[in-house]
């Protein structure tokens, strides 16, 4: 044991965590986390229903301090040999409770601006609360001012918003000793404040959900502005059941169009090239609405588009909206759809500018892949 | 039985039922000549804790009059919740806060008196006022009560408590309250600990988590009382030994709720019996009054 102490496996020490805790945030929605530690950072990876997989990247140079000692094989009889096979790459793996860890960072409601809600996160949550997003992210923001503090609210997507404000932010030393032990988390907000102790238990990690996205097969790829998908999104209704993401061709323009007129009613006919479609059903009517949300291919709204047949898959509408939380704190996003349908969404973080070396840092961001529904063509 | 006075400081008394009512319904309250005492000590009431309060006449109010036969108290049962109706709507006004409510008119005197409605003893709460264009205004409010019989009220004791195994200034409760409120949603059970070197620690531990905040350099008030002074010399207690105490969380949030009263508070634990708290209105020179609350340990088998 002293000799595991004298070399944990990880101590990283941060003097701010709002921004780490909005990056893990938009992955907080399943009770067990997998946190594997590596040299260059960490990743927190959740799965639910072994559809959806959500992963947060967070680089090494979120934190002030990041050490990392890959675990020792020998003199350690309880070692695995599959964490000895991840050893040769450097990494090491264990499972926590990522709500518990998060409820820890806001001990001094300080971790966000809604730490009222964030304390009433359960894994069935409303997907109205989440669709709704940005105006449950206004109250969150007043019931902040009113508590005295001047935080933005977490959907504002830009990175001084996290660290801007007078107050002064909570400062946070994790340390991971090793296999069996506990994952300790120490928060202090300044010298005459208190200083709080957390040990929150580690189990090993269970290996996960794979779904590799080949981008060989890749059939769609949007890169768009997170605010653009968000406020589509939050338009859908929550009792909405499924959500579809249908992909069309740019379309050349015809030849003949010439004049400025023709041209737009070109435009106007033409298809859009990115469609969103919720479909759900009231109470036993069965009536069935479709809310279509079409994107022009402007370069304001889609960064880049990339589709060569039209392509539409369905998706359930509770997992997308998972998403929506990551999708709130990000900056940009890009949509990628494979043809069995494997969605891959990730969501760019905006990257911590408060960090002395953050000139050329790396981004951190949020990776979810979801599988389609089946029955959907 | 006669009571009548001015109430010159509502919200104050306002503040001291919103804490009140977040234990119990009905509490009862005990006009003296000097003071007001207002008493939660519901044997049903969720986790035991108990609430006994002194508030000194002046501090609320003025032209205060009373007589009765014994000994010129009056002790009364009323829902607390009725009597928050009465003076919010009184201080609402004052505090100009509360549109919504529909009370556009500046309170300038409230009077509460004992009075009998239809074989029913009421306090009477009479708010007089003028609207923004100057018209008078005369709002009554009457809270129903029970006026409690001399022998009942001879039964009435504060809990009985060892002598304090440590007296510590809590940090401000409304501190305390953020981080007791995320413990909250953890677990159900809360150490608090204290030791004369002014560390106080507040724990939890349950499978799932482990928390512990820990505040140093706290104020440890000096007790002016001889016996205790002479406890001290005989054996000056070791100031790293942490007194402890388990209490239930939901309770412990019960009394934060205070901290819309409270200026300085202190605890005072007794070991495997209870924790004690002191809440100050006002300054702790000339405080108000003090609401004593009384939270039963919880015996940890272990």
């Amino acid at each position: 044991m002293s000799q595991a102490e004298s070399l944990p496996v990880l101590k990283t020490s941060v003097h701010d965590l709002k921004y780490l805790s909005a990056v893990l945030r938009g992955v907080n929605f399943a009770t067990r986390a997998t946190i594997t530690v590596t040299k260059t950072g960490l990743v927190v990876v959740v799965e639910e229903s072994r559809t959806l997989l959500g992963t947060a990247y967070v680089f090494a140079d979120v934190f002030d301090e990041f050490t990392y000692h890959p675990e020792v094989t020998e003199g350690q009889s309880s070692q695995q040999p599959t964490i000895q096979e991840e050893e040769t790459d450097y990494c090491s793996a264990f499972e926590i409770s990522l709500n518990t860890f998060m409820e820890c960072m806001n001990i001094y409601g300080t971790a966000s601006g809604s730490s009222s809600k964030s304390g009433k996160l359960k894994p069935f949550k409303n997907y109205g609360d989440e669709s709704n997003g940005p105006e449950s992210d206004d109250d969150q923001a007043e019931g902040a001012q009113d508590r005295g503090d001047k935080r933005s609210k977490p959907g504002g997507g830009r990175s001084e918003h996290f660290f801007g404000g007078s107050e002064r932010g909570t400062g946070m030393r994790l340390t991971y000793i090793g296999p069996g032990f506990p994952l300790t988390v120490t928060l202090a907000q300044d010298a005459s404040g208190p200083t709080t102790t957390c040990e929150i238990p580690t189990f090993d990690a269970e290996p996960h959900l794979e779904l590799p996205f080949d981008s060989e097969k890749m059939v769609l790829k949007i890169i768009l502005k997170s605010s653009w998908l968000r406020d589509a999104l939050s338009e859908l209704d929550s009792s909405c059941d499924k959500l579809a993401f249908i992909g069309n061709p740019p379309e050349i323009p015809e030849a003949g169009a010439q004049t400025a007129r023709q041209r737009q009613r070109a435009r106007m006919q033409a298809k859009p090239n990115f469609r969103i479609e919720a479909a759900g059903s009231f109470g036993n009517t069965e009536a069935r609405f479709i809310r279509r949300m079409d994107y022009p291919n402007d370069r304001d709204v889609l960064e880049s588009f990339e589709c060569v047949n039209p392509v539409s898959f369905s998706y359930r509408f509770s997992h997308i909206a998972r998403t929506m939380r990551a999708l709130q704190t990000s900056v940009k996003t890009s949509l990628r759809i494979d043809d069995e349908g494997l969605l891959s969404l990730q969501f760019l973080m905006p990257s911590s500018t408060s960090r002395l070396n953050s000139g050329g840092g790396t981004s951190n961001f949020i990776e979810f892949r979801c599988l389609a529904l089946e029955d959907d063509t | 039985m006669r009571f009548r006075a001015n109430i010159d400081n509502v919200t104050t008394l306002y503040r001291i039922m919103q804490c009140v009512e977040k234990l119990q319904k009905k509490c009862i309250i005990k006009f003296t000549e000097e003071t007001m005492h207002v008493i939660c000590n519901n044997e049903a009431n969720e986790g035991g804790i108990q609430v006994w309060s002194q508030i000194k006449r002046d501090a609320i109010f003025s032209n205060y009059r009373i007589q009765s036969n014994s000994n010129n108290e009056i002790t009364v049962h009323i829902s607390s919740e009725a009597l928050m109706g009465a003076l919010k709507s009184a201080s609402a006004s004052a505090t100009t806060s509360n549109s919504a409510s529909g009370s556009s008119y500046d309170t300038e005197e409230v009077i509460v008196k004992l009075a009998k409605k239809n074989d029913q003893a009421v306090l009477n709460i009479e708010i007089i006022g003028s609207t923004s264009v100057g018209r008078r205004v005369r709002v009554a409010h009457d809270v129903k009560i029970e006026v409690m019989k001399p022998v009942d009220v001879a039964r009435l004791t504060e809990p009985m408590c060892p002598e304090p195994d440590i007296h510590i200034i809590l940090p401000p409760l409304q501190k305390l309250r953020t981080i007791v409120e995320r413990m909250r949603n953890m677990a159900e059970i809360l150490a608090i600990q204290a030791n004369h070197n002014g560390c106080l620690k507040l724990s939890i531990h349950t499978e799932s988590v482990k928390i512990e905040t820990e505040w140093q350099n706290l104020s440890i008030p000096q007790m002016m009382k001889e016996n205790s002074s002479q406890d001290n010399t005989d054996a000056r207690p070791d100031p790293e030994n942490l007194f402890s105490v388990l209490v239930s969380i939901k309770s412990f949030v019960k009394f934060l709720s205070s901290h819309v009263v409270s200026t300085t508070t202190i605890a005072c634990i007794c070991q495997n019996h209870c924790l004690i708290l002191y809440v100050y209105i006002g300054d702790v020179a000339d405080a108000g009054g003090v609401l004593t609350f009384y939270v039963p340990a919880i015996i940890d088998d272990e």
